[in-house]
């Protein structure tokens, strides 16, 4: 057992040394290693297709292959993964120091492309991967825009699914009025190849719809809070769902279908980027630490000088914003959306991100969204005990860890992206 | 270095025994079934699931489905769709891209199956819709089928009932606005009655939303307007609350409802208040004859209760893709080849003899089948009482 210790030890010592550029090489290798060896390995393990999941959808499915699945996993992720990062640990430091040299901006730009490819090639491999990869990375701008309000605000805001309803109908109207030949909306408008172009327009204005909408639960938030707010804001999100049931010329409750393709993983990858860059630059200013303060003690907080009222307008037209522009991507993702999405279930599976993940983390929010929708995708065969399990998983990290699994934590993008070892050798 | 060789030596051995297991899987036939198991219709989902499980079993008591000069055994691959646009779309990918079927079966519900119908199309394979009744389900999509008529065929069909039946000239609609279907069956209804017999012949059309309970000011209204009939195309539980408020407060002329009212749910809710309603759906419960009545029989027999009309289109829409596989004569083993053969095969079924009625498809994925218009009668039964077709 000691020596087990001292192994562990020693190879988290080791690991600790890799730098991130580390590790974004390392998964790349794997998964360039899937795209070509893949199948062969997986026909060879028995499996009868490439784990889309890392052999969590079949899990359950066929108990049988979980081993397969598992060696699988540690033979295309777990190993190469391992050995390159490992081995390159003196190169991948040097070049992440000489990368480190260049301004910020363009260190930055380097890690994302290497973690674009990665994520390009691994859903490359099957359309399935493809779209869950794009509904999680809409779960995480979600969780994350609601974090803001939630966790960094510390109101227990309701209203999320109806600034997502704004931000996805406005978006929606948008580009099928204009790309679509549609009965409501009219013949084509403009040529269907402008329609990438102009589908960050549609998402902006979705997000600036769902901003005016956050006015509606601001204003009322100077003089509530706590579970006043809740019902406040619970009340908006009804009379957004109903507004949109009774317009007719988004065809009510039989929902709006036929938005052109224009969410395609790198429109969503980089709205993601975006979404992640903007809130961690919002929540780490001096406009996020007043969030902070508010949350903390308002009166004490106005005694500051902290301008409350201004502070909490920002912090909801920024977050609506973001679920706005969110749910533009889902509804293109879909493409359908209907008004009975944006209720009650959705708003559970959106805090329970944020609650699960932590609160006051842009970290927390990314692991809360990956893992209540890779759960989801793994538990869906388990049919009524899904909804037992996943609740009480949430329960149990509410026990053992109040405020969520990564709370309270900064993301530091200098810290994350230095070189872990000087290039003399020493730690 | 010995270490590292008794490393790969053992993952070897390892691989070799993995590699024993599995690879017995050539001639399976896989079927999709996306299904509401969870969420907000989880009878719907019971029913669809059952009725799948049941064609199975015959399936396999053939010793698998015969196509052309060989047997396949068949496979069904069923996948929770929680009831929700977004998992409709996670699954029927899933199963069309990860687990290679065939043919997929469902989602029930329209706003499901109008998101799903986009991505079956996309990827050019069939999908059957046992209930969707949104014309935007099919529409423009050539790989997406329906067992079932639309709503601008039953709104009309209840129009002409009730006009030729009780020569009422003024009706009123109780309809919820908040949901897909009563909604559109409603505008269907008027719009139909309005050709009839003039416009403003619905004297009363008044609306709620999902989850009111008290309806009994939009009742009185309806009761005051001097409407002769009450249509309301609700679901089984709502419909329950409004016949027996209607008849509190004083409403004694007929009820007429539509293919949601045929749910085992309703008379139970519901009661004496519900006798000698009529509505209008796919099939007739009660003095059923044939391979219907055998359906039923043996459905009740295995899970305790009357099969709803969901169970029973599900069960059509199974027959219907085993017809369509048989007819194309073979499997090329291919899947792109096969899911076209069976498209085209699934497109020319004529005079397809299902247990929710006859159905054939003249292009377009809408079959033209027809209406059973149904009474409630004083044991609580849902007896057949007329056929109107096309």
């Amino acid at each position: 057992m000691p020596v087990m210790g001292r192994t562990i030890r020693n190879l988290r010592a080791s690991y600790s040394q890799v730098p991130l550029l580390g590790w974004l090489c390392g998964a790349l290798i794997a998964v360039t290693l899937e795209r070509f060896a893949g199948t062969p390995i997986a026909l060879a393990l028995g499996l009868p297709k490439i784990p889309a999941l890392f052999g969590l959808d079949i899990m359950l499915k066929k108990p049988i292959l979980v081993p397969n699945a598992i060696l699988y996993v540690f033979l295309v992720y777990g190993l190469p993964m391992g050995a390159t990062t490992r081995s390159s640990i003196s190169l991948t430091n040097r070049l992440a120091g000489r990368l480190f040299r260049f301004p910020i901006a363009i260190t930055v730009a380097v890690h994302l492309a290497l973690l674009y490819t990665t994520l390009h090639l691994w859903a490359g491999i099957s359309d399935y991967r493809a779209l869950v990869l794009k509904l999680t990375l809409i779960a995480v701008m979600l969780t994350l825009s609601l974090n803001v309000i939630n966790g960094y605000m510390g109101e227990f805001s309701c209203s999320h699914p109806g600034f997502m309803a704004l931000g996805a109908y406005c978006a929606s109207v948008f580009t099928v009025g204009l790309f679509v030949d549609d009965r409501l909306f009219g013949a084509v408008f403009l040529p269907p190849g402008l329609g990438p172009f102009l589908f960050p327009v549609a998402l902006i204005l979705g997000g600036f719809l769902a901003s005016f909408g956050a006015l509606f639960v601001a204003i009322p938030s100077f003089r509530t809070r706590g579970d006043y707010l809740a019902i406040i804001s619970l009340a908006f999100l009804f009379i957004v769902k109903s507004l949109i049931e009774n317009l007719e010329f988004v065809r009510g409750p039989r929902g709006l279908s036929g938005q052109p393709d224009l969410a395609d993983l790198p429109t969503v990858f980089l709205w993601t980027v975006l979404c992640v860059w903007s809130i961690n630059n919002f929540v780490r200013s001096t406009i996020g630490k007043a969030l902070n303060a508010v949350r903390d003690n308002e009166m004490a907080a106005g005694a500051m000088t902290v301008d409350t009222r201004r502070t909490k307008i920002v912090a909801f037209l920024f977050a609506a914003f973001w679920a706005g522009v969110a749910g533009g991507l889902f509804a293109h993702v879909l493409r359908y959306v209907n008004p009975s999405t944006f209720g009650i279930q959705n708003l559970a599976e959106v805090l329970a991100m944020v609650y699960f993940g932590g609160l006051n983390s842009v970290y927390g929010s990314i692991v809360g969204a990956v893992s209540i929708s890779l759960l989801g995708e793994a538990l869906r065969p388990l049919e009524i005990f899904k909804w037992i399990i996943i609740p009480l998983l949430l329960i149990l990290v509410m026990i053992f860890r109040p405020t969520g699994l990564i709370a309270f934590k900064d993301l530091d993008v200098t810290s994350l992206l230095r070189p872990k070892r000087k290039p003399g050798g020493e730690v | 270095m010995r270490k590292e060789s008794r490393f790969v030596v053992c993952l070897l051995v390892v691989i070799m025994a993995f590699s024993l297991s599995g690879r017995a899987q050539a001639e399976t036939i896989k079927i999709g079934i996306n299904a509401p198991l969870t969420g907000d219709i989880p009878k719907v989902g019971e029913g669809t699931k059952f009725a799948a499980q049941m064609w199975l079993e015959d399936v396999k008591a053939a010793g698998g489905l015969a196509v052309g000069k060989k047997k396949y055994t068949v496979e069904l691959v069923l996948e929770d769709n929680e009831s929700k646009a977004e998992s409709a779309v996670k699954v029927a990918t899933k199963m069309i891209t990860e687990d290679d079927v065939l043919v997929m079966v469902g989602p029930q519900a329209s706003k499901q199956a109008i998101p799903a119908g986009g991505i079956a199309n996309n990827y050019k394979t069939v999908m059957v819709t046992p209930w969707s009744t949104n014309p935007d389900a099919t529409k423009g999509r050539p790989y997406v089928f329906r067992a079932c008529f639309l709503d601008p065929f039953q709104g009309p069909v209840v129009a002409n009932f009730i006009s030729t039946e009780f020569k009422f000239t003024k009706a009123a609609v109780l309809y919820d606005v908040a949901s897909d279907y009563p909604k559109g069956l409603a505008e269907f209804f008027k719009k139909a009655w309005e050709g009839l017999h003039g416009k403003g012949s619905v004297v009363a059309y008044e609306s709620f939303t999902t989850k009111d309970t008290d309806f009994s000011s939009q009742l009185t209204k309806i009761i005051n307007s001097g409407a002769q009939v009450l249509f309301t195309p609700q679901y089984y539980n709502e419909v329950a609350l409004i016949v027996q408020q209607a008849h509190q407060l004083g409403w004694k002329k007929p009820i007429v409802g539509s293919d949601s009212w045929g749910s085992a749910e309703t008379v139970k809710l519901c009661g004496k208040d519900c006798y000698g309603a009529f509505f209008s759906t796919h099939y007739a419960a009660a003095g059923a004859s044939g391979a219907t009545k055998a359906f039923i029989d043996r459905y009740k027999a295995k899970h305790g209760y009357v099969p709803d009309d969901v169970a029973a289109l599900t069960w059509d829409a199974m027959l219907l893709v085993q017809q369509a596989i048989q007819k194309t004569g073979g499997l090329t083993g291919d899947l792109k080849k096969d899911r076209e053969n069976v498209r085209t095969a699934m497109s020319g079924i004529k005079k397809f003899k299902g247990i929710t009625g006859e159905m054939t498809f003249s292009g377009g994925g809408d079959p033209i089948k027809c209406a059973v218009i149904v009474k409630i009668s004083d044991a609580g039964e849902f007896t057949f009482y007329k056929s109107v077709c096309p």
